[in-house]
């Protein structure tokens, strides 16, 4: 491919450069739009960049009064969207821990079976087990509740988890826990000792993806939360869809918000999400 | 390091697992298809063994039009993505600073909450003040900006570009990895033949990567076949129904209309679809799967 390498650079860079605005130009609008005064929002020709760019979209967000609060309250929506994706992350790489060590230490007739059912079962999550869990969450009483939706997402979380975990203990040489045992360490004590300490960019990875999936959920949350105190972002957002474009200014600062700890985690953990697409995405 | 131990230690570490998969996914399985087969008046059940929830389903002149709905969805949506992420994944897979950047920013879509690239998106094709629409507009190639969303001709080949959009990231990245396992001096070979960039990638790439290709293809399918935030939150299946799909049929059915025998009917027809497809990818990963090597 070294014929002609001026011009195969400048055709190289220009798909390159417009793959990134394909990728890129949705998100870099709606969060201009976040910063733009409200009339702007409704003028044609349409003004690329706000013309005094303000914060006063996300002041609305917080102000309880006016009426882009419409009810919901976003200081309680982060936070309660905070503590279910943090406690269902904690819960979710506990026990993955101790079944992926399982899965990939211990030998048990059917491992490799119930470890395949288990990534089976994660294809299963959509639409048609909507109207089921809603009846089983009001069956035992955890429907409207942050206890009852933790408890969900760890289960639709702890599948994946699990399989990064024991990917990440394969990778770990058994000797050093062997020689461990050797002396006089039991297994427990070899695994918190030996093991955890170097399968951290596994549980990173695991926590990650989970806090990701668990902060973004949106339908399963839609249909068990009905307090207005109990609500998380992702149904504070699209609570928008009724006051479109009169306000837009506000759905765009709000969904800055909601992205923002997505973007983060994004940008800082980015080698922690590689690994976990190569190691295992393609499981479902 | 007895063996019968460690089997009884096994099976108490995976339990907890175990247990919430059976709770949260197996069990709710089986009570849709019981549901669907029980009689439903006002939320009450009335008798179980009958199929007038399928009846209804079946009779409901929506029906048909949220199988095409569905089928433009599914089928649309893997098509492009594979495309579109064959052709990234291969720009991709060349060396450079670019490319290298690229890698890394392209998952972006990937990780994003559904509910705000719905926002996003929707604000680029507003039917009047929508960027993508004017600019259309501006530059001559329409006389008047397009309604995306509200055009019911448009709206499912709509979403099915916004679904491209956020789904194709992992399907470029995973081919550029297949396309990058080609050996080098099969390159090399190919080029000392007479072979030109088009006839490589044919007839060496395409080759080396054909499984890859099968198996992203079938797991675009399971994706595009889960995802019902998107287009739940950008049309809520209309207008009028024009982009109703199975999943938000199966929610409108159930929370909206509190209509719970035809919404389980629903859900029992998008879940052996479901295992259809599941089952296709088994078999195409049937040899790997046991290994545990990701294609």
């Amino acid at each position: 491919m070294s014929q002609s390498r001026p011009i195969y650079w400048t055709f190289m860079t220009l798909i390159g450069l417009l793959i990134a605005a394909y990728v890129l130009f949705p998100i870099f609008w709606l969060i201009l739009a976040g910063f733009k005064p409200a009339e702007e929002l409704t003028q044609l020709p349409i003004a690329f960049w706000p013309s005094e760019p303000t914060l006063a979209a996300y002041r609305d967000l917080f102000a309880p009064q006016t009426q882009a609060a419409q009810l919901l309250d976003w200081p309680t929506l982060i936070s309660n969207s905070f503590i279910v994706a943090v406690s269902s992350t904690v819960i979710v790489v506990f026990f993955g821990t101790l079944a992926g060590y399982a899965f990939a230490r211990l030998s048990f007739p059917g491992r490799d079976i119930i470890l395949g059912g288990l990534l089976i079962s994660r294809m299963f999550q959509g639409a048609a087990l909507l109207l089921p869990t809603y009846r089983l969450m009001n069956a035992v009483g955890l429907q409207d509740s942050l206890v009852g939706l933790t408890l969900l997402y760890s289960a639709f979380g702890l599948p994946f988890a699990t399989w990064i975990i024991a990917s990440g203990l394969r990778e770990i040489p058994f000797e050093l826990e062997e020689s461990a045992m050797m002396d006089g360490a039991n297994r427990l004590q070899s695994m918190v000792i030996i093991v955890l300490p170097l399968a951290t960019p596994a549980l990173i990875t695991a926590a990650m993806w989970h806090f990701v999936g668990a902060w973004s959920e949106f339908a399963f949350a839609s249909i068990l939360i009905e307090s207005l105190d109990k609500k998380t972002v992702t149904i504070g957002l699209a609570s928008f869809v009724d006051y479109f474009t009169l306000e837009f200014n506000r759905v765009g600062a709000a969904a800055s918000l909601v992205a923002l700890p997505i973007l983060v985690i994004f940008f800082f953990g980015q080698r922690y999400f590689t690994r976990g697409l190569l190691q295992g995405a393609v499981k479902g | 390091m007895n063996p019968r131990a460690d089997r009884w230690l096994a099976y108490s570490m995976i339990l907890p697992v175990v247990f919430a998969v059976l709770a949260f996914i197996v069990g709710p399985t089986y009570d849709v298809f019981t549901l669907s087969f029980t009689r439903f008046v006002m939320g009450q059940e009335l008798g179980f063994g009958t199929l007038v929830n399928f009846r209804a389903l079946f009779s409901d002149p929506l029906f048909m039009q949220v199988l095409v709905n569905t089928a433009i969805w599914i089928l649309g949506g893997t098509f492009f993505c594979v495309l579109l992420g064959l052709a990234i994944g291969a720009y991709l897979a060349v060396d450079s600073p670019i490319t290298t950047a690229l890698r890394a920013l392209i998952l972006l879509p990937w990780i994003l909450p559904d509910v705000v690239t719905a926002m996003a998106w929707k604000w680029m094709l507003h039917g009047q003040v929508g960027i993508l629409g004017q600019s259309l507009s501006q530059i001559g190639l329409t006389d008047r900006p397009i309604s995306f969303l509200g055009d019911p001709d448009l709206v499912m080949w709509t979403l099915v570009a916004v679904v491209i959009w956020r789904k194709m990231p992992l399907v470029a990245l995973i081919l550029c990895a297949a396309i990058r396992s080609v050996p080098q001096d099969q390159h090399e070979a190919g080029k000392i033949d007479g072979a030109n960039v088009l006839q490589r990638f044919r007839f060496i790439v395409m080759p080396h990567i054909a499984f890859s290709l099968t198996a992203v293809t079938v797991i675009s399918m399971i994706w595009i076949t889960a995802e019902f935030t998107l287009p739940w939150v950008m049309t809520g299946g209309g207008p009028a129904n024009a982009s109703q799909i199975m999943a938000t049929y199966i929610y409108q059915q159930s929370f909206q209309f509190f209509n719970w025998g035809v919404g389980a009917a629903m859900s029992v027809v998008n879940l052996v679809m479901l295992m259809a497809i599941v089952g296709l990818y088994l078999y195409i990963m049937r040899r790997s799967w046991a290994s545990g090597a990701a294609p």
